[in-house]
């Protein structure tokens, strides 16, 4: 029974990260159409931006988060002028390619510059708020103080979102252009100007992921491709387009990848992510929350 | 309009090709000679140059055989590595465990292969685009999980397969670079005609409907079916084949040559030399299977060059330094 609840609140705080990342796919999915493959890497970069602050520049944990935010959302706004811009009229099939190649790139540079081993997150550098000592649960579980941050931080992120996209003039802006986005530039709202802010807020809170990640597990360059990969599939879980469905897809997939590798064999938790993800696309494209459309372009 | 293959132009090139070997043999006696004499700074040796020209003309085949879904078809395929670890572990389990004949696992591969094509093509045939890209990307994976864990299946860790034998031609043992070559030479040469017979035939006419517009295809009476699932089966077997021929050719194959980049590495011949064209693929694969190997001490960092190689050539030229499509 403990077990089984540790593995549970494993699967949430899995589930928020993935969420974190997933609504960066989703977001940009919904205006523009195109897999943002290097969307993982900014991620990854996320997690080396604030290691960089903690360690290099001896900066507070509590500085290092936003200044990552803004970095991140900084290099996915140029990621789009400098490579997904200029293919906007383009054959979709050019702007994945494009994407898979930015995705390439950015991993490959973050191993150049940074090498492929693995780096763990300086405990001293770590705030005392999130080192503390389990809390217990009921029938003998435990559960972290980072871990009960990680799930509160998400929450609270994504009703921040929530609120964003349904309160807020550029939010109305947004959901125009996943609309349709012909039609909302001819009512005048400056797409371009609305995919940049898309792209920005997926990547400051892909940053966040990356650093809770890189506070739990480890910093590595590989790391944007796998959680990367997940989270995507967790967008296809929940409908890609859908922000909801995003946040309740990475919710359903990462407590089904903790029971997966808890009780089958944590050698497969990416298959896992595999399996739904296939299984998702071919009975159910349209996701969990996704509006129903048999095919897409 | 169907081209003709045997034009006076690639005759001599065919010949040149086949006397290559001689060639670097030759000239690496001259070079050793004129070394000892401190003429000259070492060069790289014949063998090291054969080997990197085999596995150019390997990924020559592979860039071929991906070349059929996404330039024929226009379905972006992201998981062709799949095929490639099928045929690669299908002739090593085969020849390393039970000893079979190399010339009798070959075909068994490619009929393999194209029956995983088929498996992976029957629920993927009403997706189109990035779902398509998804899933054919979701099932290499698995594949790749399935041979780095399954230690039952596989014999070995990480999928180690271990002391492949060489192919026996005639109690002739097939080692030797030099042979490898040919070897390789007559597996391309016949993929080279496969696939121009196949391009230049009503399958090919239909698949570049396909490509253009899927509706109109289907509404002109092409039965999208039977047409993609015979362009799966085809570069599926044509990717079981190079996976044979590079198992025997490493000799110890493990599930490390069969990652994710791997289909992406291919992916880029093809874009690099123009979807949709034998000699791009051909082009596109000789220049990044060359660099490819001369950047092998670099790692992982190599994919860099190709990550930037995907985005300049979407950019710039998106149809390739060759191309059969029209510029829409």
């Amino acid at each position: 029974m403990a077990q089984f609840l540790e593995q549970i609140i494993n699967g949430l705080v899995l589930g928020g990260i993935y969420a974190l990342i997933a609504v960066g796919y989703t977001m940009v999915y919904g205006i523009i159409q195109l897999i943002n493959f290097a969307h993982g890497e900014i991620f990854m970069f996320g997690a080396y931006f604030a290691f960089l602050c903690v360690t290099t520049f001896g900066l507070s944990f509590w500085v290092a988060l936003p200044l990552s935010m803004g970095m991140c959302a900084l290099m996915g706004m140029l990621i789009d002028f400098v490579a997904y811009r200029p293919l906007r009229d383009a054959p979709r099939l050019s702007a994945l390619i494009t994407a898979i190649g930015m995705s390439l790139v950015l991993q490959n540079l973050a191993r150049l510059i940074w090498g492929a081993r693995w780096r763990k997150f300086p405990a001293d550098a770590t705030p005392t708020l999130l080192t503390g000592n389990a809390i217990p649960l009921p029938g003998g579980a435990q559960v972290s103080f980072l871990d009960v941050f990680i799930i509160l931080l998400a929450v609270g992120l994504m009703i921040g979102l929530n609120r964003l996209i349904h309160l807020t003039k550029i939010g109305k802006a947004m959901r125009a252009c996943a609309q349709n986005r012909i039609a909302a530039s001819l009512m005048g709202i400056d797409t371009n100007r609305v995919i940049t802010v898309t792209f920005a807020i997926g990547s400051a809170l892909g940053a966040v992921a990356g650093v809770m990640v890189g506070l739990r597990e480890v910093t590595e360059p590989a790391m944007g491709y796998y959680k990367g990969v997940a989270a995507f599939a967790a967008a296809v879980l929940g409908g890609i387009g859908n922000i909801t469905g995003a946040m309740l897809g990475g919710v359903v997939l990462g407590v089904a990848e903790a029971l997966g590798a808890g009780y089958i064999s944590s050698e497969y938790r990416l298959a896992i992510a595999y399996i739904i993800m296939i299984l998702v696309i071919i009975f159910r494209p349209s996701g969990l929350l996704g509006k129903s459309t048999a095919t897409r372009a | 309009m169907p081209k003709k293959l045997f034009t006076p132009k690639t005759i001599i090139f065919v010949v040149a090709v086949c006397l290559f070997p001689l060639l670097a043999y030759g000239s690496d006696r001259i070079v050793d000679l004129l070394y000892e004499r401190g003429l000259l700074l070492p060069l790289p040796s014949a063998r090291y140059i054969l080997r990197v020209v085999v596995m150019a003309c390997l990924y020559m085949l592979l860039a071929l055989g991906l070349n059929i879904v996404p330039g024929f078809t226009g379905l972006l395929d992201l998981g062709y590595v799949g095929f490639y670890l099928v045929g690669g572990y299908t002739a090593g389990l085969l020849m390393a465990r039970l000893g079979w004949s190399y010339w009798i696992v070959l075909p068994l591969a490619a009929i393999h292969g194209a029956l995983w094509g088929l498996l992976r093509g029957a629920p993927t045939l009403r997706l189109t685009g990035d779902y398509f890209a998804i899933v054919t990307f979701g099932f290499s994976e698995l594949l790749f999980r399935i041979v780095k864990n399954e230690e039952w299946l596989i014999g070995g860790p990480n999928g180690f397969v271990n002391d492949i034998p060489a192919p026996n031609l005639f109690g002739l043992e097939l080692y030797k670079y030099w042979q490898q070559y040919y070897h390789i030479l007559i597996l391309l040469g016949l993929t080279v005609i496969v696939v121009h017979r196949l391009q230049n035939s009503r399958v090919g006419r239909a698949w570049a409907a396909i490509r253009e517009d899927e509706r109109a295809a289907e509404s002109m009476g092409i039965n999208l079916r039977e047409y993609k699932s015979l362009a799966f089966a085809v570069s599926a077997a044509i990717g079981a084949v190079g996976g044979a021929f590079f198992a025997q050719f490493q000799v110890n194959i493990s599930a490390g040559a069969f990652e994710f980049w791997e289909s992406i590495f291919i992916l880029c011949m093809v874009v690099l030399g123009g979807m949709g064209t034998i000699k791009g693929s051909v082009i596109g694969a000789g220049i990044l299977g060359v660099l490819g190997e001369l950047l092998r001490p670099f790692g992982g960092a190599r994919y860099l060059i190709f990550g930037i190689i995907l985005i300049l050539m979407m950019r710039f030229r998106p149809a390739g330094l060759l191309s059969a499509r029209e510029q829409d």
